[in-house]
């Protein structure tokens, strides 16, 4: 577990070594497409799934409760 | 000489506009009021209705409806109003009292707390019921409405955001109330971001309960009393019992919920990283803890250890497990129950490609883990496809597989002798394969109007779903956008 622990950190350590991309050469991140985000259309769809599946969260939303789900 | 002081006149204007650009025009975080409109409409069905035991129709569906709405109170505020309402229809459901007159059992009223006092009788003279027809008692049907209250300051610089909701939430059974806060930072020219969020629910149960169960327990016992009252109570041969004898059907445990809070205590770690001019990643980590009633009481159980008795027609007994028994069913043999504590945690990451100017790749995967023993992976891909300057295609699958909990027992198959037990499919061994498909028109400059909105945006979308224990679902949903002037 601390191994995987440490990996991860060595990752997410590595992302923050990437190239610097300046605003104006963020065209093709800007695009609605690329948001890091689920899509709003989505919302009902994951809200089927949270009640349909034991698993939810880590993503971005809601992870449990307000709900008499799952 | 004129020409010096025509160069010396340029170079100053040439200050004085390098001083108005230094002096900072900050972007106002959001330009005018938005509003969003999300509606869907739901569809599943399936032979494992968790009210029935694990077998039964689970057809149910559902009209649910959003409203949201962004309000900038000043270039670095937003004032955000989120409203859900949720009505649906479900045969499970209506089987918290399958004996409903008007219902399996053809003709009365659809008052359940009359029929908990009394079993109604059909024209026959006979009291049934079945797994797989839905009844018509008050349970068949609810509505769930949700309010939620959000603000987020952003700094002048715009590398912090900082906010906190309250969200409220009530169904016939269940209320919620919601506390939450959440701080982002930016760094690293923006190219970097780190999010913490905070959420507590503060949720109780109003149990409702199988209509045998709660009855048992309002006539102290006494099968010849309220709802028993001139119903026969067969065998597993179908035969009726003497119902004064020592063996007849009781519920296996008579204490309902004792705890009528649930709590869920939620924080989350977000990550994300701008990896080129043509990738970022995102990573998130929840760590979830709940406490309190965590089964729902309205579930049956039926163990295999245990004698079976049924109200209806002796005939169809040796159909039970079969769609094509309409008209008898089985006493239940208790309510699930299932640990008080919850330990959840899922882990997952979104990497996003922008291939060129007509194709994306969004991708998402996740990985769960809790301790009621089940672990499960989560592969989303979707594929935007830019087909002219306002409008996009967008097919998207979804893979997801989970273990089962420890608790987990199909119909029958459940011992009394454990503490935990559960037939709800939901949390059995499964896998599921759901494909979607969805258009989306933008207008960037909101040129069709209602009133004082501008149409922004609209998507359809369309998923089916398929999970391999035989639930089927489908969701068709429509989303607006709207910006103020």
């Amino acid at each position: 577990m601390i191994k995987k622990t440490l990996l991860v950190l060595v990752i997410l350590g590595s992302f923050n070594s990437c190239v610097v991309v300046k605003e104006y050469e963020k065209v093709y991140l800007n695009d609605p497409d690329m948001v890091l985000a689920d899509k709003k259309i989505n919302k009902f769809e994951t809200s089927f799934q949270v009640y349909r599946e034991a698993a939810s969260g880590a993503n971005g939303g809601k992870s449990g409760g307000g709900c008499g789900c799952n | 000489m004129k020409k010096q002081i025509s160069i010396l006149v340029l170079m100053i204007s040439f200050y004085g506009f390098s001083q108005n650009a230094t002096n900072t025009y900050t972007k106002r975080v959001l330009e005018n009021t938005e509003v969003d409109l999300i509606s869907s409409f739901y569809g599943q069905d399936g032979d494992n209705a968790a009210v029935t035991g694990g077998i039964g129709t689970e057809k149910l569906t559902d009209i649910a409806s959003t409203i949201t709405v962004s309000i900038p109170l000043n270039a670095n505020d937003i004032f955000t109003i989120d409203a859900t309402i949720s009505a649906y229809s479900s045969a499970s459901s209506s089987n918290l009292n399958p004996f409903d007159a008007s219902g399996a059992s053809r003709g009365g009223d659809d008052d359940e707390e009359d029929d908990n006092k009394s079993a109604k009788k059909n024209v026959a003279g006979t009291v049934n019921g079945s797994p797989w027809v839905e009844s018509s008692g008050a349970s068949k049907g609810d509505v769930w409405v949700n309010g939620d209250i959000g603000y987020s300051h952003s700094s002048e610089n715009r590398n912090s955001i900082i906010g906190a909701n309250v969200s409220f939430a009530k169904e016939f059974d269940y209320t919620s109330i919601g506390l939450g806060g959440n701080f982002t930072k930016l760094f690293n020219e923006k190219n970097t971001e780190i999010g913490l969020k905070a959420n507590i629910y503060m949720d109780s149960w109003q149990p409702a309960y199988p209509t045998e169960i709660i009855s048992y327990k309002e006539v102290n016992n006494n099968l010849n009393d309220g709802f028993f009252e001139g119903v026969d109570i067969l065998d597993q041969k179908g035969s009726i019992i003497n119902k004064t004898g020592n063996t007849v059907w009781s519920p296996f445990n008579t204490s309902l919920v004792e705890n009528k809070s649930r709590n869920t205590y939620s924080a989350s770690l977000s990550f994300s990283q701008i990896l080129s001019k043509k990738a970022q990643i995102s990573i998130f980590l929840d760590i979830v803890q709940q406490n309190g009633w965590l089964a729902n009481p309205m579930q049956r159980v039926y163990f295999g250890d245990r004698a079976n008795y049924y109200i209806g027609n002796a005939s169809s007994i040796s159909n039970y497990t079969s769609s094509k028994n309409t008209d008898v069913f089985q006493l239940a043999d208790d309510i699930e129950r299932l640990p008080d504590t919850r330990f959840k945690l899922p882990i997952g990451a979104r990497l996003n490609y922008y291939i060129n100017e007509v194709i994306s790749l969004r991708t998402y995967y996740r990985y769960y883990y809790d301790d009621w023993g089940i672990t499960s992976h989560t592969a989303n891909v979707e594929l935007p496809i830019k087909i002219s300057d306002k409008f996009t295609l967008f097919p998207t699958y979804r893979y997801y597989i989970q273990t089962s909990a420890d608790y987990f027992a199909p119909y029958e198959q459940l011992l009394s002798t454990n503490k935990f037990y559960t037939s709800d499919y939901d949390l059995s061994e499964f896998n599921s394969n759901q494909f979607g498909f969805g258009i989306s028109y933008t207008d960037i400059f909101t040129s069709r109007r209602i009133w004082k909105l501008g149409l922004k945006s609209v998507d359809l979308k369309y998923s089916n779903y398929k999970r391999n224990t035989g639930l089927t679902a489908g969701i068709i949903s429509a989303g607006f956008k709207f910006v103020m002037d």
